[in-house]
C-alpha cells in the first residue's frame, strides 16, 4: 500500500538531476497528480490474478512498480525500544513493449530503476540512509531460489529452508536475514515467520478506487526477529516481530489525492491490522465524506484475513505536531467495530521523519484501548511551510 | 564666491578644449596613452576572465574533487570490478572517458557518469526540473550534455544523443549516461575509472589503489602562477602607458597656464574651473578606456587560442577558445583606466586649483624646483630598490615556502626604484659630461644643457623605455635560459630510443624478448606509484615514486643538482638502499642530501636517506627515485614502461621502425591503444614536450614585444608633442648661424644620448629581473629553480633598440625643422 513511495522512485530523477529543485515541488501535492494517468502500455493488477510462490517473491519487470517493504518493532535486553525499516523499490522506466534492448546497447543500458531505503528508529533519535542503481548490472536485483533482494551490501536473504509455521514454497522465504548500514547506524537480523503469507483484498487484488483500479499485494506480517542493530559503533543485541509487504501495481494515483496514513499494527491478541487512508479523492463511489479512500484487512492470529470496507473503519488524527517544519497527526484514533477495536495509536517520538530524496514520516506506534500493541505508520504528503 | 552656472561651466569646457583642437598632436597622445594601457590591460584581464571561467566550470566538474580508484596491476577496471566492490559496500561510481574525433583533427572530451551512484550528483545537472529527466537521461534515445561554446563542434559528431544545454559544463566536454559512453567509445564492460567521495573512509580491497585529487597535478595553482605571470605582465603595460599619460597631461597643463589664469582673471570661479578639468579627464578618459578596452577584447581574441593551447599542454587544463566576459570584466577594465587617468591627472588638478592669478608672468616657473625633485625621486627611488634588496635578502633566507606575491612585490620595487632613480642619474650624468666636455666644444657644451633642461618633459617617456626595455631583457633572458636548461635536461631524460608500454601480463614476455635482440644495447625499465610521505611522524601527502634501473647509461647522463659525496658515490647509495628526491621535494619539505625521510608504503614503514638532489622540470608534484626493483616488491608499483636503448650501430631510424614493427605484431602494441599496450618513439616526445615549451612563451614573448612597441611610441609621442616648442628653444642658436643641418644632427644626438644612456641603465636592471624571476618567482610559481644564463646578443640588441627608437623619435621633428620654410620659423621663434 505504499503508494508514495513507488511516485518517490520517479522522484528519483529529481534527486539525482537537480537536489535543490526537490523540496519546493515536494510541497505541492499537486506535483504528483501527473502520475495518477494510467499508461495504456503497462499491464495493470487485475481481479482474479492468482500469486503463485516462489515467483511472486521475485520481480515482475513488466509492472510499473514494486517493492520489498519490511518494518520491526524490536525492543533491547534493557528494554529499550527500537524500530527498524528496510524497502527495496523498482521502477519499470520504459513499458514492456520498449524494454528490450536494441543490438549496440552495452551492459550498462537498462530500462530498471532500483532505490532502496533503511532506517533505524532509537528511542530518541532516527537514522537512514538511501541508495540507487540501474538494473542489469547485478547492483541490485532480487531472485528467487533461493530468495534474495539487494542492493549494494544490503540484502533481504534466505538462510534456510521453509517450514510448515510459514509458506512453504520452495524459496526460504520463512527464515530471511536482513542487513543494512548507513551513516552511524546498522543492523543485522534474523526473520522466522510463526504464521502464513496472507494475500490483501481478493486472492491479492487489491483494490484502491471505485473505478477497480488497484495492485497485487501480499504480506507476511508474521515475522519473530532476533539479531543486532548498531547505533554509533555500539552493538546492541535485540528481538521483536516484524512486517513484510509486498506489492506491484502499474497503476498510480488519482489527480487529487495529496497523500496518505498507512498502518500495520501487531496487536497483543496475535491479530493484525493493515489499515489506509489516500487522502483528498475524487467525490464519488466508496470515498468518505472528506473525499478520503479508506481500506484494510484485519488478520487472524491463524492467518486468516477479512478485508475491511470503507465503512468497516474509522480513522482519525487526533493530535498533530511540527515535524521538519510540516504539521504531521502524531496521535490517532483507529476504529473498526466489527472486531471490537477501538484504540489510541501514537507515535512512539515524533521524530521519525525519513528526510530521503522524497520525504515522509515513518515510525514506531504504540497501541492502546481495547487492545494493546504496537506498529509502524507511514504518512506522506503533508506539506511543508 | 560666485556659484557656477552650468553655461559658465560649458564655457569653460569649450575653452579648456579648444587647446586640442591647436594642439591634436597631445590629444592623440593623451588618448594613445589611455587606449594602450587600458587595451594592454584589458587585454590581459579578459585572457585571465575567461580561462578563470573555464576553470570555475571545469572544477564544478564531478570528476575534478573526487578521489579515483584504479587496480594496482595497472589492468583495465570492470563492470565487475564495480559490481563487486559496490556488493561490498564500497560507494564507488564508473567513469568512461574517451576522447571522439572531430574531422578538424580536434577532438571533444567524452564522459560518461554513472548518476545513481556518483556522489552527490548534484553538480551534475542544473536540471530544468521535470521528474522525467531521469527516465530521458537513462534509457534511449539518452541524452548528452554540452556547453554552448561546445554545441557547434559536438554537433559534427554523429549517433550522438539528443542534446541538452549545460553552461556549467566545460569546454570541449560531452557529458552522458555510461551506457551511451560505453557505446560510443566501444568499451563494453570495459570502464576507464572509478571514483569515490573523498570524505569516505573505506578499506579497499589489496588489489586496487585509491589516489586522491589534491596529490594529481593540481592545475590549479600552477595556472594561477601562470595568470599572475599574465596579470603581472598587463600591469606593466598598463604603468607604461600611464606614464603616457602623465606626460601629456603635464604637457597640456603647462601649455595651458596662461589660459587658466586668463579665466580665473575674467572671473570663472576655481572650482568651476577644476570641475571642467575634471571633466575634461572624465571625457578622455571613457573615450580612452572605451577604445581601450574593445582593442583588448581583440588582442585578446587574438591571443587566446595560444594561451587555451598552452594551459591544456601545460597544466591538462581546457579554457574554452571563445572569450566569454562576465560583466565585471567591462566594469573593472573602466575602472581601473579611469583610477590609473585619475591618478595620472591627479598632480595637474592639484596645480591647476593653486594657480596664483597674479602669476601671469611667470610661466614654467616650478622648472625651478627641477633640482629638489630630482633629490626627492633619488630618495624615493633608493627606498625602494634598498626595499627590493631587503625583500631579495628575505625571500633566499627563507627558501622552500616562498611566496609568489611576494616575488612579484620584489619585481615592482625593483622596477618602479629604478624608473624613480632614472631622471636624477640621467641628470647626474649630463653633469658630468657637461664637465669634462672640452670648453670649446660650444655646440656640445649647449646640448648636454639643453638636454638638462629638457629632462623634465623627457623623463616620463624615459621612465617608460626603461621599464619596458628592462622587462624585455628580464623576461627575454629568463625564456631564453629556460629553453637552454629545458632541452638540456630532456635529452638528458629521455635517454632511450624507444618507450613501450606493454599490458601487464605481457611485461615479462617482452622483457626477455626484447633482451635477446641484438639491435638492443640496453632495457630501463621504469615504474610509477605513489606513497604517503612521512615527515616528523606527520603525514605530508603523497608524493609520486619514479624507479628506474641504475644501468650505467642513465648514470652518465641523468642529473643530479645536489649530491653528498660526488655523483659516484650519489648512485652507489641509490643501489644500496638510498633514494633522490626531485628538487620540488627538496624545497617543499626542506630536505637535501644526507637527510632521511619515511615513506608509508602497502607493506609498511620504510625510511629512506636522500643521496642526491636531481632537477624535474615541469613537474609540479614532488617526486622520490628508487631503484625500479625496489617499487616492484615494496610498493607493489604496477608493470610501468621499458625505455629501449639501441646499439649504436646502422641507420637508427631503420633499425627503429623494424624493430617497433616487430614488437607490434607480436605483442600488439600501438601508437595509441587504450586496452592493450603502447609504444612511444623518443622524437616524438621530445618534439611534443618542445612544443609545449614553445606555447607557453609565445604569449609572454607577445605581450613583452607589444610593451616594448609601446614605450617607443610613448617616446615617439612625447617629442612630436613638444616638438614645436623645442623649435622656439632652436631659433637663438639658429640666429647665431647655427645650420640646420647641425641643428637636427644635434637633437638626434641629443635623444640618443638619453635613450643610451637608459638603455645602459636597463641592462644591469634587466639582469636582475631574470635573477628575480629565475631565482625568486620561479621557484615560488614551479618550485623549481633555473640556472641564470646571460645572453650578450641579446643585450646588443637591446641597446640598438633603444637607440633605433631615440633615432626614429627625433627623426620626425627634425625632418620638419628642415621643411618648414624659413619665414615660418622666424614668426614662431619672434613669438618665442
Amino acid at each position: 500500500m505504499k503508494r508514495l513511495l513507488s511516485i518517490s522512485l520517479l522522484i528519483v530523477a529529481l534527486v539525482v538531476m537537480g537536489w535543490q529543485l526537490w523540496p519546493k515541488e515536494s510541497t505541492a501535492p499537486t506535483s504528483y497528480a501527473g502520475l495518477g494517468e494510467g499508461d495504456d502500455n503497462f499491464p495493470q493488477a487485475k481481479p482474479g490474478t492468482m500469486l503463485n510462490f516462489p515467483e511472486d517473491h521475485g520481480p515482475h519487470p513488466d509492472f510499473r512498480i514494486e517493492w520489498w517493504y519490511l518494518t520491526g518493532n524490536l525492543v533491547a535486553e534493557d528494554g529499550r525500544r527500537f524500530g527498524v525499516q528496510w524497502t527495496l523499490f523498482r521502477q519499470a522506466m520504459a513499458p514492456p513493449d520498449l524494454q528490450q534492448k536494441t543490438s549496440d546497447e552495452t551492459p550498462w543500458a537498462s530500462r530498471q530503476l532500483w532505490m532502496a531505503h533503511a532506517a533505524l528508529s532509537t528511542p530518541e533519535d532516527h537514522l537512514f540512509s538511501e541508495r540507487f542503481a540501474r538494473g542489469g548490472v547485478g547492483q541490485a536485483g532480487v531472485k528467487t531460489t533461493p530468495f534474495e533482494a539487494w542492493i549494494d551490501n544490503w540484502s533481504l536473504r534466505a538462510l534456510g529452508k521453509d517450514d510448515s509455521a510459514g509458506e512453504n514454497d520452495g524459496s526460504g522465504f520463512d527464515h530471511l536475514l536482513v542487513t543494512a548500514s548507513g551513516k552511524e547506524f546498522g543492523y543485522r537480523l534474523t526473520l522466522d515467520a510463526e504464521g502464513p503469507l496472507v494475500r490483501h483484498g481478493t486472492q491479492g487484488f487489491s483494490q484502491k478506487s471505485a473505478d477497480g483500479q488497484g495492485s497485487m499485494y501480499y504480506s507476511q506480517p508474521f515475522f519473530r526477529v532476533e539479531g543486532e542493530v548498531r547505533v554509533a559503533g555500539e552493538p546492541i543485541a535485540v528481538t521483536g516481530r516484524a512486517w513484510l509487504d509486498r506489492e506491484w501495481s502499474s497503476q498510480l494515483l488519482g489527480p487529487t489525492q495529496s497523500g496518505w496514513d498507512w498502518f500495520s499494527l501487531h496487536l497483543d491478541s496475535g491479530a493484525k491490522l493493515m489499515a489506509f487512508r489516500l487522502r483528498g479523492g475524487d467525490e464519488s463511489g466508496n470515498e468518505n465524506e472528506d473525499g478520503s479512500y479508506l481500506s484494510g484487512s484485519w488478520i487472524t492470529p491463524q492467518g486468516n484475513i477479512t478485508p475491511l470496507k470503507p465503512e468497516d473503519l474509522n480513522l482519525m488524527p487526533l493530535e498533530y505536531q511540527t515535524v521538519a517544519g510540516r504539521e504531521i497527526p502524531t496521535r490517532w484514533r483507529v476504529q473498526v467495530p466489527a472486531h471490537d477495536l477501538d484504540v489510541e495509536v501514537r507515535a512512539r517520538h515524533p521524530n521519525q521523519w525519513m528526510g530521503t530524496s522524497f520525504p515522509y514520516w515513518e515510525g514506531m506506534v504504540t497501541v492502546s484501548g481495547s487492545n494493546e500493541g504496537e506498529g509502524y505508520l507511514e504518512m506522506t504528503g503533508y506539506a511543508g511551510e | 564666491m560666485s556659484t557656477a552656472t552650468p553655461s559658465v561651466l560649458r564655457t569653460t569646457l569649450a575653452t579648456l578644449l579648444s587647446h586640442y583642437r591647436r594642439h591634436p598632436g597631445q590629444l592623440a597622445m593623451l588618448l594613445l596613452g589611455l587606449w594602450v594601457a587600458s587595451a594592454l590591460w584589458s587585454g590581459v584581464q579578459a585572457i585571465n576572465a575567461s580561462a578563470r571561467e573555464s576553470y570555475d566550470r571545469a572544477e564544478s566538474l564531478f570528476s575534478a574533487d573526487l578521489d579515483r580508484i584504479t587496480r594496482r596491476d595497472g589492468a583495465t577496471l570492470t563492470l565487475d570490478d564495480y559490481r563487486d566492490l559496490r556488493r561490498a559496500g564500497l560507494p564507488v561510481s564508473p567513469i568512461i572517458e574517451g576522447e571522439l574525433s572531430l574531422s578538424d583533427g580536434e577532438s571533444l572530451m567524452l564522459i560518461g557518469i554513472e548518476p545513481l551512484s556518483l556522489p552527490g550528483g548534484a553538480p551534475l545537472a542544473q536540471q530544468n526540473g521535470d521528474a522525467d529527466a531521469l527516465g530521458n537521461w537513462l534509457i534511449p534515445p539518452y541524452r548528452v550534455r554540452v556547453a554552448p561554446d561546445t554545441l557547434e563542434k559536438a554537433r559534427a559528431l554523429e549517433n550522438l544523443p539528443p542534446f541538452e544545454i549545460a553552461p556549467d559544463l566545460p569546454p570541449a566536454t560531452l557529458v552522458t549516461d555510461i551506457a551511451v559512453a560505453a557505446r560510443l567509445l566501444d568499451m563494453d564492460r570495459r570502464i576507464t575509472r572509478l571514483v569515490i567521495a573523498p570524505e569516505r573512509d573505506v578499506e579497499l580491497p589489496a588489489a586496487f589503489v585509491r589516489t586522491s585529487p589534491d596529490t594529481l597535478a593540481s592545475p590549479g595553482q600552477l595556472a594561477d602562477s601562470f595568470h599572475l605571470n599574465l596579470t603581472a605582465m598587463g600591469l606593466l603595460a598598463l604603468v607604461v602607458g600611464l606614464f603616457i599619460v602623465h606626460a601629456a597631461l603635464g604637457l597640456a597643463l603647462e601649455q595651458r597656464l596662461g589660459l587658466l589664469r586668463t579665466l580665473r582673471a575674467l572671473g570663472v570661479p576655481g572650482r568651476t574651473l577644476i570641475l571642467a578639468l575634471g571633466l575634461e579627464l572624465l571625457l578622455m578618459g571613457l573615450l580612452g578606456a572605451l577604445l581601450g578596452i574593445v582593442s583588448g577584447v581583440i588582442l585578446a581574441q587574438l591571443l587566446l587560442p595560444d594561451v587555451a593551447a598552452t594551459l591544456d599542454s601545460l597544466y591538462d587544463t581546457t579554457v574554452s577558445n571563445t572569450l566569454n566576459l562576465p560583466w565585471y570584466y567591462w566594469l573593472g577594465g573602466l575602472a581601473i583606466t579611469l583610477g590609473g587617468l585619475f591618478s595620472a591627472g591627479a598632480s595637474m588638478l592639484w596645480r591647476a586649483s593653486r594657480i596664483n592669478v597674479l602669476g601671469l608672468g611667470q610661466a614654467q616657473a616650478w622648472r625651478g624646483r627641477l633640482r629638489g625633485q630630482l633629490r626627492v625621486q633619488l630618495l624615493f627611488g633608493g627606498a625602494l630598490l634598498a626595499g627590493a634588496g631587503f625583500l631579495w635578502w628575505y625571500l633566499a633566507s627563507t627558501a622552500g615556502r616562498q611566496d609568489l606575491a611576494l616575488g612579484f612585490t620584489l619585481v615592482a620595487l625593483l622596477l618602479l626604484g629604478a624608473a624613480l632613480c632614472l631622471p636624477p642619474l640621467l641628470a647626474g650624468l649630463l653633469g658630468l659630461l657637461a664637465r669634462y666636455l672640452p670648453r670649446r666644444a660650444a655646440l656640445l657644451q649647449w646640448g648636454v644643457a639643453d638636454l638638462q633642461l629638457q629632462l623634465p618633459q623627457l623623463s616620463l617617456a624615459m621612465m617608460a623605455l626603461l621599464l619596458a626595455l628592462s622587462a624585455n631583457l628580464g623576461v627575454g633572458s629568463m625564456v631564453g635560459g629556460f629553453r637552454l636548461t629545458f632541452l638540456d635536461w630532456l635529452d638528458q631524460r629521455l635517454l632511450a630510443d624507444l618507450y613501450v608500454r606493454p599490458a601487464a601480463e605481457q611485461f615479462e614476455d617482452l622483457e626477455s624478448w626484447l633482451n635477446e635482440r641484438s639491435e638492443v644495447a640496453t632495457l630501463l625499465p621504469a615504474r610509477n606509484t605513489e606513497a604517503e610521505l612521512i615527515m616528523d611522524d606527520k603525514n605530508a601527502g603523497a608524493v609520486a615514486l619514479f624507479g628506474i634501473a641504475p644501468k650505467p647509461i642513465l648514470q652518465e647522463t641523468w642529473p643530479l643538482l645536489e649530491t653528498r659525496n660526488g655523483h659516484e658515490a650519489a648512485w652507489q647509495a641509490l643501489t644500496s638502499g638510498a633514494a633522490f628526491i626531485n628538487e620540488q621535494l627538496a624545497r617543499r619539505q626542506g630536505l637535501g642530501p644526507g637527510d632521511s625521510l619515511q615513506l608509508q608504503g602497502p607493506s609498511g614503514l620504510v625510511t629512506l636517506s636522500v643521496a642526491a638532489v636531481y632537477p624535474d622540470y615541469g613537474n609540479p608534484r614532488g617526486e622520490i627515485t628508487l631503484p625500479v626493483s625496489r617499487l616492484a616488491t615494496e610498493f607493489k608499483a604496477p608493470s610501468g614502461t621499458l625505455g629501449v636503448v639501441l646499439a649504436p650501430t646502422g641507420d637508427r631510424v631503420q633499425t627503429l621502425s623494424r624493430l617497433q614493427e616487430a614488437m607490434s605484431e607480436r605483442f600488439n602494441l600501438a601508437e595509441e591503444n587504450p586496452s592493450g599496450g603502447s609504444l612511444i618513439d623518443q622524437q616524438a616526445l621530445k618534439q611534443v614536450a618542445t612544443e609545449v615549451f614553445e606555447r607557453t612563451f609565445a604569449i609572454t614573448r607577445a605581450l613583452n614585444a607589444l610593451t616594448l612597441g609601446v614605450a617607443g611610441l610613448a617616446l615617439l609621442t612625447t617629442l612630436l608633442a613638444q616638438a614645436e616648442a623645442r623649435r622656439a628653444q632652436l631659433a637663438p642658436l639658429w640666429a647665431l648661424g647655427v645650420s640646420r643641418g647641425r641643428l637636427v644632427k644635434l637633437q638626434i644626438g641629443q635623444l640618443v644620448m638619453a635613450c643610451l644612456g637608459t638603455a645602459l641603465l636597463a641592462i644591469p636592471l634587466g639582469l636582475l629581473l631574470t635573477g628575480a624571476l629565475v631565482a625568486v618567482i620561479n621557484v615560488a610559481a614551479f618550485g623549481w629553480r633555473l640556472p641564470l644564463h646571460i645572453f650578450p646578443g641579446q643585450i646588443a640588441m637591446t641597446v640598438t633598440l633603444a637607440v633605433v627608437v631615440a633615432i626614429l623619435a627625433a627623426l620626425i621633428p627634425a625632418w620638419r625643422l628642415r621643411r618648414v620654410p624659413p619665414r615660418q620659423l622666424l614668426q614662431e621663434f619672434a613669438a618665442a
